[in-house]
């Protein structure tokens, strides 16, 4: 039986693997010390911490050694193993560590079974607000814990409520749960809901209970097939347990859930188009106020609320709102989860507290960029968010900072770029996304948006000139001033901030005609450096226009009007011949 | 099923959770199910039941770690709790025969430890 666990993993990038060189050299040496019984070394894929050459972590002390060179393996036979001590120019210390507060049962319980839920101290949090607390209360431990809405615009969770529980109406009011997640590379919900929906279902409960509601909705958007299919299982289970329906837990509180299905379209998480849509109108949104929290769904007092706030609810209430606010920063308490996609290495979602940096979620958590390049910017907010360039990446992140930057925290999408990101090309993206989007109802969006796209089009296909940044500062103005929705609000966030930290980029493609980042095909060429070029012609049966003629003999050439720059002859060329500028 | 009161759901949470002290978490969320995780999870099932061994299979949501799915989290007594990525069948194989029975962790395949 072995008493200890070595883990082994070379984390740098730049060189060739060493883990299994140092793997049986360390095997090597325990034998010699005849400790190979008693200890055993593992190779890992992933050790928690990266560029930082060979890294050995040792169970259970949770020791982890960085920059480990294979003379330091009798340092630490003898001296961690043998002496039971560490060594202090070794160890590391992790920066940033993830916090899991919302996903605190992701990936630990089965999401198809209450029994799960319950023993792992789900619904205890319902009990007491039914059996202890009651609605003021209720809301005054929310408002102790400084919760902010997880969807986007921040807004204090307990004021929603408290103006609904004040509406005095005899017919009822409502709880909608807003799962209509449509940020591009954002998917923190859906992964809540699939891995964990009955801790969304009991914060959509206290929500009700909360205000006075008898009736509830989740907004899901059909695109989520498997959410649908769990939360639907889970609400069953409730109502099986006496947790939803009439006298829940024997209380005189009733509540009904249903579901209703999105059909995809991004207006609809707005919550006004998200009420037309539940409504059974077209998804298109009003203005407001009134707010929804005094004249929603059926013109009825409606607090709605996102998945992951709704999922922070019973934690707070179980370990109480002075707990939570002691997470975060000042003005954003608590944790936040993110989906970190793009040039990032590990993909996924993280939650870390409110306050971490940038850099400690894209660099110490998700380990850099995938191809190794220098990280450019993060993209964080979606659409609606705006480009954080890498000379900022040191920002604690949290509501208010973030929105100095010109970006938003928006529901969670974190976009990692490198070297190889276009700054006209990403905000040309998102503009496509909203105008594709846009609802059409109010002028600003509609007409301001497809005109700002077309500016875009023209700088990144080489047309540009000097006059089009200013009127695409005009536009954006008049967009984020006079649009009905947060869509149209917020559509130019991401053009602004690109100018805001990139103009040198926008000014390159419109004054040189070139585009840095080699993104931009109508400014992009491509050519074969007959010097480098070894005639083997795997680019030429690559092509798949037929641009590159040429045999053995002659070599090859690209033909400039064949050419559609789809830019595979560069990336086949195991010689790094083919030259793209 | 009979409904709740506060005092049936106060002696619920306190049941455990774990029915055997060894088992085996697949990650069935939508990412582990495009990934190949249900392909996993029946093999296991298959397997164990084949082989006859004492470990549990269960179902969880997705742990996070989306770039190295399908996640499968093994508690077996005497090792530390680990999660292994990319899990295929070869991987699934190599789990059951050298983590679950011989007790040793599996090379080149561990992605984080828990505890």
């Amino acid at each position: 039986m072995y008493t200890k666990v070595v883990l082994v993993k070379d984390t740098d990038l730049k060189r060739e693997d060493k883990t299994r060189e140092f793997y049986t050299r360390f095997l090597e040496q325990l034998r010699e010390n005849n400790l190979h019984e008693q200890i055993q070394v593992v190779r890992v894929a992933d050790i928690g911490v990266y560029e930082q050459g060979l890294v050995v972590k040792i169970l259970p002390e949770k020791i982890t050694y960085i920059n480990v060179n294979d003379s330091d393996i009798k340092r630490i036979i003898d001296i961690t193993f043998k002496d039971g001590k560490v060594i202090e120019e070794l160890n590391f210390k992790p920066k940033a560590r993830q916090l899991r507060v919302v996903l605190r049962n992701c990936g630990k319980i089965d999401p198809e079974s209450i029994q799960e839920y319950i023993g792992s101290g789900g619904y205890l949090a319902l009990k007491k607000v039914l059996t202890e607390l009651g609605p003021q209360k209720l809301i005054e431990e929310i408002k102790i814990s400084g919760i902010r809405g997880r969807g986007g615009a921040g807004y204090p969770t307990w004021m929603k409520w408290d103006f609904a529980r004040c509406e005095n109406t005899l017919d009822g009011k409502f709880v909608i749960c807003n799962a209509d997640e449509g940020d591009p590379g954002a998917y923190m919900d859906r992964s809540i809901l699939e891995g964990d929906p009955h801790s969304v279902i009991e914060g959509l409960i206290i929500a009700a209970f909360a205000i006075g509601a008898s009736k509830g909705y989740f907004y899901i958007r059909a695109e989520y097939p498997l959410a649908v299919e769990r939360i639907q299982k889970a609400i069953k289970q409730a109502y099986d347990y006496g947790l939803l329906g009439k006298n829940i837990l024997g209380s005189s509180f009733n509540l009904d859930l249903d579901i209703r299905l999105g059909a995809g379209a991004f207006v609809c998480g707005e919550e006004t188009a998200l009420i037309s849509s539940i409504e059974g109108r077209r998804g298109t949104p009003h203005p407001r106020p009134p707010y929804p929290s005094v004249k929603g769904l059926w013109g009825k007092p409606t607090v709605i609320n996102n998945v992951e706030t709704l999922a922070n609810i019973p934690i707070i209430i179980s370990k109480g709102g002075k707990w939570f606010s002691g997470i975060g920063t000042a003005t954003s308490k608590g944790t936040k989860v993110f989906a970190v996609t793009g040039k990032v290495k590990n993909s996924g979602l993280i939650e870390i507290a409110m306050g971490a940096t940038l850099r400690e979620i894209v660099v110490d958590i998700c380990g850099g960029t995938l191809s190794g390049k220098p990280i450019k910017a993060v993209q964080t907010g979606g659409p609606s968010g705006g480009v954080i360039p890498k000379e900022l990446l040191d920002t604690q992140v949290d509501y208010e900072n973030l929105q100095k930057l010109g970006s938003i925290m928006g529901s969670g999408g974190m976009i990692v770029m490198d070297d190889d990101d276009c700054m006209v090309d990403i905000p040309k993206f998102y503009l496509g996304f909203c105008v594709e989007e846009s609802c059409g109802k109010c002028a600003p969006c509609r007409i301001g948006g497809f005109q700002m796209l077309g500016y875009l089009k023209k700088i990144s296909e080489g047309n540009g000139i000097p006059e089009d940044l200013g009127q695409l500062r005009r536009i954006s103005q008049a967009m984020q001033k006079a649009s009905l929705c947060g869509l149209g609000q917020t559509a130019s966030n991401p053009v602004l901030s690109t100018l805001k930290y990139f103009e040198t980029e926008y000014n390159e493609h419109i004054l040189n005609k070139r585009c840095p980042a080699g993104k931009c095909n109508s400014l992009v060429t491509y050519n074969i450096i007959a010097e480098k070029c070894k005639r083997c012609g795997i680019c030429a049966t690559n092509c798949p226009v037929n641009a590159i003629p040429g045999d053995k003999e002659v070599g090859y050439s690209i033909i400039q009007d064949k050419c559609s720059k789809c830019g595979r002859c560069f990336d086949v060329c195991k010689f790094k011949a083919v030259l793209k500028k | 099923m009979n409904k709740l009161t506060p005092l049936d759901l106060e002696k619920m949470s306190k049941e455990p959770l774990d029915k055997s002290k060894d088992w085996i978490k697949v990650g069935l969320s939508s990412c582990g199910i495009a990934a190949g995780a249900e392909d996993v999870y029946n093999f296991f099932t298959e397997e164990v039941k084949k082989r006859n061994l004492k470990i549990e299979i269960r179902k969880c949501g997705c742990a996070g770690a989306c770039y190295a799915e399908p996640l499968v989290e093994v508690s077996v007594e005497g090792l530390p709790s680990v999660i292994y990525g990319s899990v295929n069948k070869d991987v699934a194989i190599k789990i059951l025969e050298k983590h679950v029975i011989s007790k040793m962790l599996v090379n080149d395949c561990i992605f984080e430890v828990l505890a």
